[in-house]
């Protein structure tokens, strides 16, 4: 059984050549990017393009797969991202050992609220999930204990450290975020294939007749926000230890949550590369684009370009540019 | 005793407002099961229509209520026509999502436009002057805004039920089909839902603008504080969202008072919580 899991991750062939070419030239561009790129501002750029990758990938588990608009992965990016910030200035823990207990907290969160607000449906839920995420969001900023709204820094050892993943070089940071990211690759093409993948995709297609097949939807919806919150924990850990400084509204706000749905739906929600794409689109256009016209005193145009978007893609396209670049290919 | 009954009485005002706030809400929500993400930002419009009207004029600021009104509901039924139209024929990831985009378009627009100042309009009939009764400060503006927000909700409410209006509005709600054979224009029916809807946000935003801040971003927070008022009445019920309202008033003035006022939204949201997971359909709701 895990033998079969392993050789669904690593095979791509049920895939047509030109994704399987695309996801090679994805690849070794994110292996050469730190050596082709001397800009700093470029590599930094490149991680949090990773980072949102990885929190797209995890959003389309429950959002695009399952259907479900779930709008809180920043409560288990910051749970997670708080854990390892205040148990390293608390105790001094490293980052190996504070990373495993960080996405246990995000999992666990999940799964309890997962366990009561899937009692609910559609909108309801969506609402829900925005509500549960601005208590926690209140909590934060106002509680003093963990920063309150200053955040937390990290405190900097004196040498470059493994165990504590400090690095002053954001090469080690680009690689460990781009193994995260492969990894979370490989799981979605698991997962895509498995058991837990059909039955959330039944769900999404519809709940009645998926109910009628015998598949117990709470759990396999409460299984599913699980392992989003998995993914959002590591990235919220990483994110930790990468800017060396988190607060609540950089972890921990509704904000990111909505910023990671709205990406994967642009690129395709309920599809492999959709986040991706996703991703690729957002975050070189919030950083370049917003920085260049902030610079000329214009700020928001950013993101109005990009809620554009996403009105004509949820009117036209809800599928996203996934649903397009499929479109095309099906009609030669 | 003081401290609970002053915040009762101004937690009740508040609470009238916030009713007319998630009436849009509701009864968008009401008539074609759409949750519009938007619907702070109409506020904000409605808002800084007052605003710029009462000070480029210079005219007292409650005289602008038909002019923010009449761009709210112009603004409704725009995004109905230019998009709503069009995410009602996708899934429902499309659209939430599609309403949330307008909901960022229209906010940066405006922060473009305007900047992320905080405004304040500091003239006007009601603003600044307060009436002492006993223990309790009653600030005119709170009491002005309350009364006409009642007026505004009665007005609603009498139309839904007896006029003919109405009853088409109810109709399309219960059953689009059905109600499109009996000969009511059902797409104009929802066009009307987001004017209306539109239309008594911008009363909201009006008077709002009598005592609170004008920002870009002022709608998120009365957003979700509607959001939770709909879920409480009961999504689509009108005397739901009143009465809603104001209990959602008197948990933020009696529970910010009592709790802490840093902690009194998270209280509104821990409530929704608590209905939504021991009561989904509201209290109204069916």
């Amino acid at each position: 059984m895990p033998m079969k899991a392993l050789k669904d991750a690593l095979s791509f062939a049920d895939l047509p050549a030109s994704e399987r070419i695309a996801f090679a030239v994805f690849f070794i561009f994110c292996l050469i990017f730190p050596w082709a790129t001397k800009g700093s501002f470029a590599q930094a750029v490149m991680i949090q393009f990773l980072i949102f990758c990885l929190y797209g990938l995890g959003w389309n588990l429950i959002g695009g797969y399952g259907g479900q608009v779930a709008l809180g992965q920043a409560k288990n990016v910051g749970m997670s991202a708080y854990t390892v910030a205040l148990f390293m200035v608390w105790w001094d823990v490293p980052f190996w050992l504070s990373t495993p207990l960080g996405v246990i907290i995000a999992t666990v969160e999940s799964f309890i609220l997962g366990y009561f607000l899937f009692r609910l449906k559609g909108h309801y839920f969506a609402i829900a999930t925005i509500c549960v995420s601005l208590v926690w969001q209140q909590l934060f900023v106002n509680w003093e204990l963990i920063g309150g709204a200053r955040g937390v820094e990290l405190p900097l050892k004196e040498t470059p450290n493994f165990v504590y993943m400090q690095f002053t070089s954001p090469i080690y940071y680009h690689y460990f975020a781009f193994v995260l990211v492969m990894a979370a690759i490989l799981f979605m093409n698991w997962f895509r294939k498995s058991k837990l993948g059909y039955q959330l995709r039944a769900i999404s297609s519809n709940e009645a007749v998926a109910e009628s097949l015998g598949i117990n939807i709470h759990w396999v919806k409460v299984k599913a926000y699980c392992i989003t919150g998995v993914f959002a924990g590591m990235g919220g850990a990483f994110y930790a230890v990468y800017y060396n400084y988190i607060d609540p509204f950089s972890v921990m706000h509704l904000e990111l949550s909505i910023m990671i749905a709205l990406m994967t739906m642009i690129g395709g929600a309920g599809s492999m590369w959709g986040p991706i794409i996703g991703a690729m689109i957002l975050i070189p256009m919030d950083r370049y684009l917003g920085a260049w016209l902030g610079a000329i005193g214009i700020t928001g145009v950013d993101f109005m370009i990009y809620a554009f978007m996403v009105m004509i893609i949820a009117a036209y396209e809800p599928r996203g540019i996934w649903g397009i670049i499929e479109k095309a290919r099906r009609k030669p | 005793m003081e401290m609970l009954l002053s915040a009762t009485i101004s937690g009740l005002l508040m609470g009238m407002l916030f009713a007319l706030v998630a009436l849009g809400l509701a009864i968008i929500f009401g008539v074609m099961n759409i949750v519009n993400f938007a619907h702070g930002e109409f506020l904000m419009v409605g808002m800084y229509a007052a605003f710029l009207t009462a000070t480029g004029l210079s005219i007292e600021p409650l005289l602008t209520l038909p002019v923010s009104v009449t761009i709210c509901f112009i603004l409704g039924i725009g995004s109905y026509y230019l998009l709503v139209r069009y995410l009602l024929r996708g899934p429902m990831l499309a659209q939430l999502l599609g309403t949330f985009g307008l909901m960022i378009f229209i906010r940066y627009l405006a922060m473009a436009i305007f900047g992320p100042d905080y405004k304040t309009l500091e003239y006007g009939l009601l603003i600044g002057k307060s009436i002492k009764w006993g223990p309790v400060v009653l600030s005119y503006s709170k009491l002005g805004t309350a009364v006409i927000s009642v007026m505004a909700f009665g007005v609603i409410y009498w139309m839904m039920n007896r006029t003919r209006l109405g009853m088409a509005l109810k109709a399309t709600a219960l059953d689009v089909e059905a109600a499109g054979y009996m000969g009511i224009n059902t797409e104009k029916m929802r066009g009307l839902a987001w004017g209306l809807g539109g239309a008594t946000v911008g009363i909201a935003g009006a008077l709002l603008t009598n005592f609170y801040y004008v920002f870009p971003t002022v709608g998120m927070l009365f957003v979700m504080i509607a959001f939770a008022t709909v879920a409480l009445g009961g999504f689509g019920s009108i005397k739901g969202a009143f009465i809603a309202g104001l209990i959602m008033g008197l948990i933020i003035d009696i529970g910010g008072t009592y709790v802490g006022p840093q902690f009194k939204f998270a209280l509104i949201y821990l409530t929704f919580f608590l209905v939504i997971i021991f009561r989904p359909q509201g209290l109204f709701g069916w």
